[in-house]
């Protein structure tokens, strides 16, 4: 009954050893399989936030202040939840707290957090921590930040100033009082990753009439030994010496370099019992050492022997032919060595988006303050790229227009000026696209090739430089493109280029051809000298209103960039150098 | 400031999907890269890839000014002799000038056409010139333009700064027009 109706395929091929699940980055991969399966894709981390303070307030008459910390984080809607409290500290105006909290940081959306510094009365010293009611206790100030602030800091360290809002106070300023720093770390004990090759000789029959069809199970020993697989490789068909792929093994996964681990060999049966051939008990300090020594560790099988399980040791062997270690580098470990993400955007400023004085235009402005979608486009990516360019400036264009009596451009300065193309902070963005849509006339086509072609200059530039920037360039437009194969050029250019492209679609058009360029959903793109596009460097998404508590579908698209990022840096091998 | 010669050095790392007959290439393939009729250089043979070889290997060519095109032969070694298996052609605007960091390591991807002009795989490699003619930015790529001119490679059509190339397919009459594309 068992042959027919399972996933023999399925059962035959490696778990979790490749290559690729090293390449989330994430420590856990049953956290990994959770967040996957809610919705949450892309590069997340956990990191670990201490805090200490200097200079707070002597609330106490005989002694000084007892200060913890409370956690709040600000939701979307303007709710605000705690989520973690500090020990307290007796009797310090500069503590340094142990109690360290543990929050996923994701890439694609703003985490703003609420830190309270509390003086606990001394009456409630016995309290456990849950059951301190905070508002009975005094206020020493509050601070807040986004969580993107603090891992953008070179040393991943903020300080902030503490500010008490007191109702009875008659004057208007906050009074300050002593400063709060938090500093971020992530949670990895090691970074590193071996690449193993195993392979075994000698191995015995265990079928019939056929050779045996081996594979191996890498478990690591906890306590009272328990053996916990951790990878499976794949199966190989009727051989005796087999060498298996390569296995990625995070180290953080079995512990340490010295955490035991048993390497079973067993014999592929397609109804599920699958038969030990043999097994070996090393950890991975182990298989370096039998690699660098070129010997093997000849196999052993627990065999009756009367009452008892005797180890009979095999003539079969298994060798290491390569054991090699690297360090993968994080999203975050690039942010420290100074990486930065430079947003760039570009505006459609054709005439299929309606006369923007009309309220039906996409382009229209309302005088309540209601934004358009090219507006909350904007925002919505804007404000989660901000954290992560130094300057805050970008260069802002808009393409399909005739500015001030001119000739139609398909690359024109949103501010107005004919040297340079850069604005101040998404205020200055929201500016100058307002002053732009005021003074051109909105013409056509859609061209997106002067706009790409562009960014990749300024990309190029930044490379020749040597800056470490990656540049990510957002284009809003309503229409379907006319120029598709410059596009395809110009996107071909781009791809070895530090340069992500996010298309935002606006309006109602049928986006349907929109979908040709990113590769998720098509083929990789040609240019027209037969050039290939070395990476998928474009994300499309039509542009929706998003229904509260609804993961965006922007937020979605920015959720790739992180992965993005590290792609090009990890093929050309570029280190953050901290 | 005229140099005679650019040195370009190619580090041809590998191919997808290749076939011979329609049928994926079981082994020993490996790859002639041409700077011109008689300066060329290939990789050593891969003996297991099979359709998906792998090579790593790293040649360095020089390459003279007036070099337009680089090819990339993909042959392969069988019991019956050599058989070509793909070849792609890299005009040398691709990679310098325009929006190409000079001196920085590119990795490009080529399509591979069969001698009968049909898709065949794609071939892949990373590639770096010394001793560029000029320094590299988008203002290079219109002085760029000027340089081409000198060389001969015709006058552009309606003023048009770039000078790009296309590659041609050639159409053989009685082939489905879709299969080439």
């Amino acid at each position: 009954m068992g042959n027919c109706c399972s996933d023999v395929g399925g059962g035959m091929a490696a778990v979790s050893g490749a290559a690729s699940s090293a390449a989330t980055g994430n420590q856990n991969d049953a956290v990994d399989m959770y967040l996957r399966s809610h919705g949450i894709h892309g590069l997340f981390s956990q990191i670990e936030l201490s805090f200490s303070a200097t200079s707070l307030r002597d609330r106490d008459v005989f002694s000084k202040s007892d200060p913890m910390v409370a956690v709040y984080i600000k939701e979307r809607d303007g709710a605000i939840n705690e989520v973690f409290r500090t020990e307290v500290v007796l009797n310090s105006l500069t503590p340094t707290w142990i109690a360290k909290y543990t929050i996923t940081y994701h890439f694609e959306v703003v985490q703003n957090l609420l830190f309270k510094v509390f003086d606990v009365d001394t009456q409630y010293h016995n309290v456990e921590m849950k059951m301190l009611k905070l508002e009975e206790q005094q206020s020493l100030g509050e601070a807040c930040c986004t969580l993107s602030e603090i891992v953008t800091k070179p040393n991943r360290s903020l300080t902030l100033d503490l500010i008490r809002r007191e109702e009875s106070v008659s004057s208007t300023h906050s009074q300050h009082c002593g400063k709060l720093t938090v500093h971020a770390e992530e949670c990895f004990s090691s970074k590193s990753t071996a690449d193993i090759i195993l392979r075994c000789i000698g191995l015995e029959s265990k079928d019939l009439f056929s050779k045996s069809d081996p594979f191996l199970v890498i478990s690591k020993l906890v306590e009272r030994g328990i053996s916990i697989p951790v990878c499976k490789t794949e199966v190989l068909k009727n051989d005796h010496n087999p060498t298996w792929k390569p296995v990625f093994l995070n180290i953080q996964q079995v512990g340490s370099k010295d955490s035991p681990l048993v390497i079973e060999c067993f014999n592929f049966n397609s109804n599920g019992k699958h038969d030990l051939i043999g097994k070996v008990q090393k950890s991975l300090a182990d298989l370096e050492k039998l690699h660098l020594g070129r010997e093997g560790e000849n196999l052993y099988l627990p065999t009756l022997v009367g009452h008892n399980y005797e180890n009979k040791i095999l003539n079969s062997k298994l060798l290491v032919d390569k054991f090699s270690e690297t360090v993968q580098h994080t999203f975050l470990d690039y942010l420290a060595g100074g990486f930065e993400l430079n947003f760039m955007v570009a505006i459609d400023f054709t005439a299929s988006n309606g006369n923007p004085r009309l309220p039906d235009s996409l382009h229209y402005i309302d005088p309540s303050g209601r934004l358009n979608a090219y507006q909350k486009a904007i925002y919505e990516v804007g404000e989660v790229l901000q954290f992560y360019d130094a300057d805050k400036r970008y260069p802002a264009w808009g393409f399909g227009a005739r500015p001030i009596d001119g000739p139609v451009s398909h690359c024109f300065n949103l501010n107005g000026s004919s040297n340079y193309c850069e604005v101040q902070g998404i205020q200055g963005i929201m500016m100058a696209y307002t002053s732009a849509l005021l003074n051109v006339s909105l013409a056509g086509p859609t061209l997106f090739g002067h706009v790409i072609n562009r960014a990749s200059g300024v990309a190029c530039d930044s490379l020749s430089t040597g800056a470490k920037k990656y540049f990510v360039l957002l284009i809003i437009t309503d229409g379907v493109i006319t120029d598709l194969q410059e596009t395809k050029d110009a996107l071909v250019k781009a791809s070895d280029l530090p340069l992500s492209i996010l298309i935002v679609g606006v309006g109602g058009a049928d986006f349907k051809e929109m979908e040709i360029l990113d590769a998720d959903k098509g083929e990789r793109l040609e240019s027209t000298t037969g050039c290939i596009a070395s990476r998928d460097i474009v994300q499309f998404v039509p542009f929706r209103d998003v229904q509260s508590g609804e993961i965006s579908m922007v937020g979605a698209l920015l959720a790739e960039l992180p992965t993005q990022f590290l792609t090009y840096m990890r093929r050309r091998d570029i280190k953050p150098s901290t | 400031m005229e140099t005679k010669s650019r040195t370009l050095e190619i580090t041809v790392l590998s191919a997808e999907d290749l076939r011979i007959d329609n049928k994926p290439v079981k082994k020993n393939a490996y790859v002639v890269v041409s700077v011109d009729a008689f300066n060329n250089k290939a990789t050593k043979v891969d003996g297991e890839g099979g359709s998906y070889p792998s090579w790593n290997d790293k040649l360095v060519m020089e390459m003279p000014l007036q070099t337009r095109f680089i090819t990339l032969l993909v042959k392969c070694k069988g019991s019956r002799g050599e058989k070509t298996v793909g070849l792609a052609r890299i005009p040398v605007t691709d990679f310098v000038g325009g929006y190409s960091p000079a001196t920085c390591l590119q990795f490009l991807s080529y399509r591979l056409r069969d001698p009968k002009g049909l898709k065949n795989g794609i071939i892949n490699v990373s590639l770096r010139v010394k001793e560029p003619l000029q320094g590299c930015s988008s203002q290079a790529a219109a002085a760029g333009g000027g340089n081409a001119a000198t060389i001969g490679l015709g006058i552009p059509i309606d003023g048009r700064r770039d000078y790009g190339m296309v590659t041609g397919i050639p159409i053989w009459t009685g082939y489905p027009s879709h299969s080439l594309f």
